[in-house]
């Protein structure tokens, strides 16, 4: 059928795919000589930094720059604020997203229907047109510099609710029923049956969520903002605001390599879930 | 086998129970079971989605600081910000920002996208190249930025030019664009390979055994193809330009013309300690997203 048509193109002479090929590449070297330049002026003396004419490599390489974030700032303190809340808005999201996905996939109540509809609603609105009555209402709650204020509002999502929902509607309902004729329970279904084949959807969501919470800026910047509760963009964004600490240039450079290498290790390590995760928020299978 | 068999027969069973009865009741109390699976997400999504989009539009009708009981004043927020010249500043700086980020940044994902949409062993590294900003924290890659994009950084050293591009109203706006573009072609360069992904091989190769060059082929067949993931990005650029908030603050804290909508909402809820008027702002957000995707919707159903 189609081999003869692949034949033709393997014949062809790929000159062309080379000139495409290697403009592609210098475009991604541009891209990526944006890390390069960080990384480089993380390691020089800082009156090199932005010495003209411009040298790529220090003269010097000053590694112990990247010790400048956490004795100069209260480094540490954000990565360890970061980590708690992103695993912990993580964990709540699978669990939810999950419990939410199933219940509107394979149970037949009334209103499931509206109360699904009412969830994908919500992907129209974005934090930043809810955030004022949000924060009036964490505040009310007294939750303004706590962890419950940085995680709770942000344990659910509608996106993962629909992610969980259309793969759980791939398991075939004879497999939760022969589980019930063997006397198992909802819960020990879920826990047992639903979730051990959902591994590969819930890392997907895991993934995605945990990104975009390391990401998060503008909300923990409203109800983390004290010392005990900033993460690491307020804490960074707030050292270049506040010139903290004299490390100067290469330690603003070590301490955003140092924020962003988290997240930027797990998309080299699980590419395909990372690609998975953006594409479902498209909406293509 | 004979419990997977023995499970259609007890679901015609209770099919063949007289309508009045309804679902029987082991039935029914399954399904209750199942609505409380549900309820921590409803409960999160009542109390921190809906409670809030509710709140947003009655107090955009009040005087509201967060510490006094809010003050019923109107339209009056509404008449304030269309005779405000910052507001209004503000709406064109987002405006410039979506226009002059995404318009450049998607189109560059498409091409990027037909590129690389090959199993070459090389694409898959060069794809790395253009993904690895999306990976990133937006704050941590605005502190970079701002050191490409000082006199002596990077950009400049590279062009060989002398602009002041982060402390002039002329150069600022476009400082941050080049830097979102770089931070989201990737985003949409994911997305439009995935659709590239559905688009049938045979239809390519039809079209090539009948003649047809890449060029016709891309022409009538992959992008005609492309137009619903087209517009679907296009939404997405246009909520993701307008939420746009911490390369603002962490490159220029919206001087020189750079207060985006966003930041605009914040200093007015924050700073001032105007949370009705900030509501106020947010509720025409929202509209103006409403209408930019409902426009674009009705463009994709058109076209279909």
């Amino acid at each position: 059928m189609s081999t003869g048509a692949m034949v033709v193109s393997r014949k062809r002479r790929p000159v062309g795919k080379v000139v495409v090929f290697t403009l592609l590449l210098a475009g991604g070297l541009v891209f990526a000589s944006v890390f390069v330049y960080a990384a480089l002026s993380a390691v020089k003396p800082a009156d090199e930094v932005l010495a003209s004419p411009m040298r790529w490599l220090p003269s010097q390489w000053l590694w112990s720059n990247f010790t400048l974030p956490f004795e100069q700032a209260p480094f540490a303190r954000y990565y360890l604020n970061s980590t708690v809340v992103g695993v912990s808005v993580t964990l709540l999201n699978v669990v939810t997203c999950t419990l939410a996905g199933y219940s509107f996939s394979k149970f037949a109540y009334r209103g499931r229907n509206v109360l699904f509809f009412v969830v994908l609603a919500t992907l129209m609105v974005p934090l930043e047109v809810i955030y004022v009555p949000l924060y009036a209402l964490v505040f009310d709650l007294g939750w303004v510099n706590s962890f419950a204020g940085l995680i709770i509002p942000s344990a659910t999502s509608a996106f993962g609710i629909f992610l969980m929902r259309q793969s759980i509607d791939g398991l075939p309902d004879e497999l939760l029923e022969a589980a019930r004729i063997d006397g198992a329970g909802e819960l020990r279904i879920l826990r047992h049956v639903v979730a051990p084949m959902m591994v590969s959807p819930m890392a997907a969501l895991a993934l995605f969520i945990f990104m975009t919470n390391w990401d998060s800026h503008l909300w923990p910047l409203l109800v983390g903002n004290d010392a005990d509760h900033q993460t690491l963009p307020v804490g960074l964004a707030a050292m270049q605001a506040n010139n903290l600490g004299s490390g100067g240039l290469p330690m603003m450079m070590a301490a955003a390599l140092l924020a962003l290498l988290p997240t930027l290790l797990l998309f080299l390590v699980l590419q395909r879930k990372f690609v998975e995760g953006i594409t479902m928020t498209a909406g293509i299978k | 086998m004979a419990l997977t068999r023995t499970a259609p027969d007890r679901a015609r069973g209770t099919r063949a129970r007289p309508p009045g009865a309804g679902r029987p009741g082991w039935r029914r109390r399954r399904d209750a079971i199942g609505l409380v699976f549900a309820l921590p997400a409803l409960a999160l999504f009542a109390a921190f989605a809906i409670y809030p989009m509710l709140r947003v539009f009655q107090l955009s009708l009040y005087d509201y600081n967060l510490t006094s009981p809010p003050v019923w004043v109107g339209l009056d927020n509404f008449r304030f910000l269309f005779g405000d010249d910052r507001f209004l500043a503000s709406l064109g700086a987002s405006l410039f920002y979506v226009v002059i980020t995404y318009g450049p940044a998607v189109l560059l994902a498409l091409v990027l996208a037909l590129g690389l949409n090959n199993r070459m062993r090389g694409s898959a590294f060069v794809r790395l190249l253009y993904f690895a900003p999306v990976a990133t924290s937006w704050v941590a890659v605005s502190v970079i930025w701002r050191l490409v994009l000082q006199p002596e950084g990077l950009l400049n050293q590279t062009l060989n030019t002398d602009i002041p591009w982060l402390t002039s109203s002329t150069w600022a706006k476009w400082a941050i664009a080049i830097a979102a573009i770089w931070k989201e072609v990737g985003f949409f360069l994911i997305i439009f390979l995935a659709g590239l992904q559905n688009v049938p091989k045979d239809l390519l190769e039809a079209a090539s055994l009948d003649g047809a060059g890449a060029l016709r082929r891309l022409r009538y067949v992959t992008l005609p193809l492309l137009k619903p993931i087209t517009v679907v990005v296009l939404v997405m650029a246009v909520i993701r330009g307008f939420q746009s908030f911490s390369p603002q603050v962490v490159l220029t804290g919206g001087s020189f013309g750079t207060e985006v909508i966003n930041l605009f909402v914040y200093k007015t809820a924050f700073a001032s300690a105007r949370m009705g008027r900030a509501s106020a702002v947010a509720v025409l957000m929202f509209v103006l997203l409403l209408m930019v995707t409902f426009v674009q919707l009705r463009a994709l159903r058109r076209s279909a």
